[in-house]
């Protein structure tokens, strides 16, 4: 009797819902999509049918989403799959034959690390060379969320001790000396990083390392060597900020963007500077070429005193193989970058906070992407 | 509910610690007898029966709250995708996190179809180690092998999905694919089958086995045509209630296989779709509605269909049991 009784209140709890769900049921969104469509870079002749597996960083997810959107529009048979794991898995994968293609913040590691080197490993699971071509750049954001704190400027010193746990609270000195004319309040500061091994949080630590480094003693890594609390992922990161005060992470412009999140200005010693996709634009510009041939491996200068230059920067690279053991493979990876590095497509992911590649590296991407066989 | 008719009283200073303000009062019909058969002997049994009533019923109620907020925020959210027909029929080739639109139907068909694959595996090996253990096992062997299915059954998801990566893809070298995935779930599927089927052949009547031994019935003949038969509707709810389990696991997908938004049957090249791999897709993309209205679509999509499969248990086991 009472099992029947329990089963009528749970029934009634379940109708409730779902007759309350009824109303509460918005009306579907207007299928208009904010991405700007009608990219397409590949002519049909380019077009692969079948598979095509790719895998790695969050931070270009939002970017290779629209060149396979772009890509798949113009070829009806193609499927394209990138799984945003982060930086290490997606090289991981790569060594191990699970992926044509890697998606990573940073270049394949020519120094052993864990008795291991990347390019090496890379080089033997190709069976070729493995190169790093840069593909999409992107600015990573200081995002804070502090109440009543619209505008922040911060410096590689003062962002390197906040990040390590050496100044904690929102009216630090520190920050207030770069802060005239804002009132900031005592709110503790809360750092939030990346749990996964990721490739933001190595440009961003390469950032602290190379502008602070009497402040940042940590050699940079993707993994998080600093203070504060982990959180999975790029929206992870965001996320928890944003519902945070006091709260502060780095993070990937676009994922700040959708969180509504406030982004530091950062002072790289000839005055603030905003993020936007031109100001991060012109510390690509100054990067230099460390592969040799077609491995464009860049190094940033990201201690770069240029004036209206934003530091942090990473640039998210594709990793393939120069030569592929199946040239039906070569042939896709081949023509899905050739689509991805062309100017259309490139210019369309500027709305959707990348950076363009300088014109001088993506030539040579372009040139890379056409030896690949 | 003899219990209820012994000996009771509400005392006058109820001890109410503990209650919340959801707890019902116990019903009329007890609380009319209990005042009716207020004797002070008893009075210390009656705290003791009100105490555990109360404790009981906020029990109940505690262990609904979740369960119906998880529904009433699920369906309330991921409702309106569901009611358009293109969820039903599309699949989300070139729909990005910040796009609205698309279907779930790679997913569903691949979520299904990984589940018929897992149980073409699991449930005979499941089914014939159960009659094994019932039937024919005595000794050392018997007891070893109902030992490791205990194991099993507390060997956690994604133990189970690194035993096979490490088994498919770095001893074989294969790619990881939606078949590698079911594999993993085999592995989480055979204990819940074995355990549920042991006791449904326990239950059947021994009495039933003797009657066709005496009629010069085969061992193996009885158990196929009279113990199987009779277990029957028992053996089928476990097995829907087994593939329900695993339908929904996720460790496995996300270290085997890996998602696509095409529309996949080959299960053993390429990505493969499925429910909780999509789910977590979108999950990455929270703060974009789009994203976030998808990921609640596809977790109810997920829960109806693992309701449904709990509907189709409860009738055959209802419909399908043995005339008397």
């Amino acid at each position: 009797m009472s099992v029947s009784r329990i089963g009528a209140i749970g029934a009634i709890a379940l109708s409730g819902a779902l007759a309350l769900s009824a109303c509460a049921s918005e009306n579907p969104a207007p299928a208009a999509s904010a991405s700007s469509g009608g990219t397409s870079g590949a002519s049909a002749a380019d077009c692969f049918s079948g598979d095509l597996k790719a895998e790695g960083s969050t931070a270009q997810k939002n970017a290779i989403d629209e060149a396979i959107k772009a890509y798949q529009t113009a070829c009806a048979n193609a499927n394209i799959d990138y799984q945003p794991t982060g930086s290490g898995a997606g090289i991981k994968q790569f060594i191990a034959k699970q992926v044509d293609f890697a998606g990573s913040d940073s270049a394949l590691k020519t120094v052993p690390k864990d008795g291991k080197v990347e390019a090496t490993d890379a080089k033997n699971a190709c069976g070729s060379d493995a190169w790093n071509l840069p593909m999409v750049t992107g600015p990573i954001a200081i995002a804070y969320n502090v109440k009543g704190v619209d505008k922040l400027v911060l410096n590689a010193e003062v962002a390197a001790k906040i990040f390590d746990g050496k100044i904690t609270t929102w009216n630090d000195p520190a920050i207030a000396a770069l802060n005239k004319g804002v009132t900031l309040p005592a709110t503790p500061i809360k750092v939030f990083f990346r749990s996964d091994e990721s490739g933001t949080t190595e440009n961003f630590t390469k950032y602290l390392h190379a502008a602070a480094p009497s402040a940042w003693t940590y050699d940079p890594a993707k993994k998080w060597t600093g203070q504060g609390e982990g959180k999975e992922k790029s929206a992870g990161v965001a996320t928890a900020t944003k519902g945070q005060d006091g709260g502060i992470t780095y993070v990937e412009l676009s994922y700040a963007q959708q969180n509504q999140l406030p982004m530091a200005q950062i002072d790289n010693g000839s005055g603030p500077v905003e993020l936007t996709p031109e100001a991060a634009g012109k510390t690509i510009a100054t990067a230099k070429q460390t592969g040799t041939g077609n491995d464009l491996a860049l190094k940033i200068d990201y201690a770069t005193k240029e004036a209206g230059a934003y530091p942090i920067v990473l640039v998210t690279y594709e990793i393939v193989c120069s030569k592929y053991a199946d040239a039906e493979t070569g042939k896709k990876v081949k023509s899905f970058l050739k689509s991805f590095s062309s100017d259309a497509v490139q210019k369309s992911l500027t709305s959707l906070g990348y950076a363009p590649l300088p014109t001088e590296v993506a030539t040579k991407v372009q040139s890379a992407v056409n030896a690949i066989s | 509910m003899s219990a209820l008719k012994t000996d009771q009283r509400v005392p006058e200073d109820e001890n109410m610690t503990g209650d919340s303000p959801t707890s019902p009062p116990p019903s009329n019909r007890s609380g009319n007898e209990a005042l009716r058969e207020m004797s002070n002997p008893h009075r210390g049994r009656a705290i003791k029966d009100l105490i555990a009533r109360i404790a009981m019923w906020v029990s109940f109620f505690v262990a609904m709250v979740p369960l119906a907020w998880i529904l009433w925020t699920v369906v309330s959210k991921g409702i309106h995708l569901l009611l358009s027909a293109t969820w039903w029929t599309g699949n989300q080739r070139n729909i990005n996190s910040s796009d609205v639109g698309g279907g779930a139907r790679h997913a569903i068909e691949g979520t299904l179809m990984m589940a018929g694959v897992t149980a073409l595996i699991a449930v005979p090996i499941g089914i014939l180690t159960a009659v094994y253990l019932v039937e024919y096992g005595r000794g050392g062997l018997a007891r070893a092998i109902s030992f490791m299915v205990d194991i099993l059954s507390g060997v956690p998801s994604i133990v189970a999905a690194l035993f096979i990566y490490a088994v498919w893809v770095t001893t074989f070298g294969l790619d990881r694919s939606g078949f590698a995935a079911a594999l993993a779930l085999v592995l989480l599927m055979i204990p819940v089958i074995v355990r549920s089927t042991e006791e449904m052949l326990k239950l059947v009547p021994n009495e039933l086995r003797e009657a066709a031994y005496a009629l010069g019935v085969p061992k193996w003949v009885t158990i196929v045509k009279i113990v199987l038969r009779t277990a029957f509707s028992g053996i089928v709810t476990g097995v829907l209630l087994g593939l329900a389990r695993i339908m929904g696991e996720t460790a496995p997908l996300l270290i085997l296989a890996p998602y696509t938004k095409n529309f996949q049957h080959d299960l053993f090249n390429g990505n493969f779709p499925t429910l909780p791999m999509m789910i977590n897709q979108d999950r990455g993309d929270f703060a974009l509605a789009s994203a976030a209205a998808r990921m609640w679509g596809t977790a109810l999509t997920l829960i109806l269909l693992v309701l449904l499969l709990n509907i189709i248990g409860r009738v055959i086991a209802h419909f399908g049991s043995v005339k008397k």
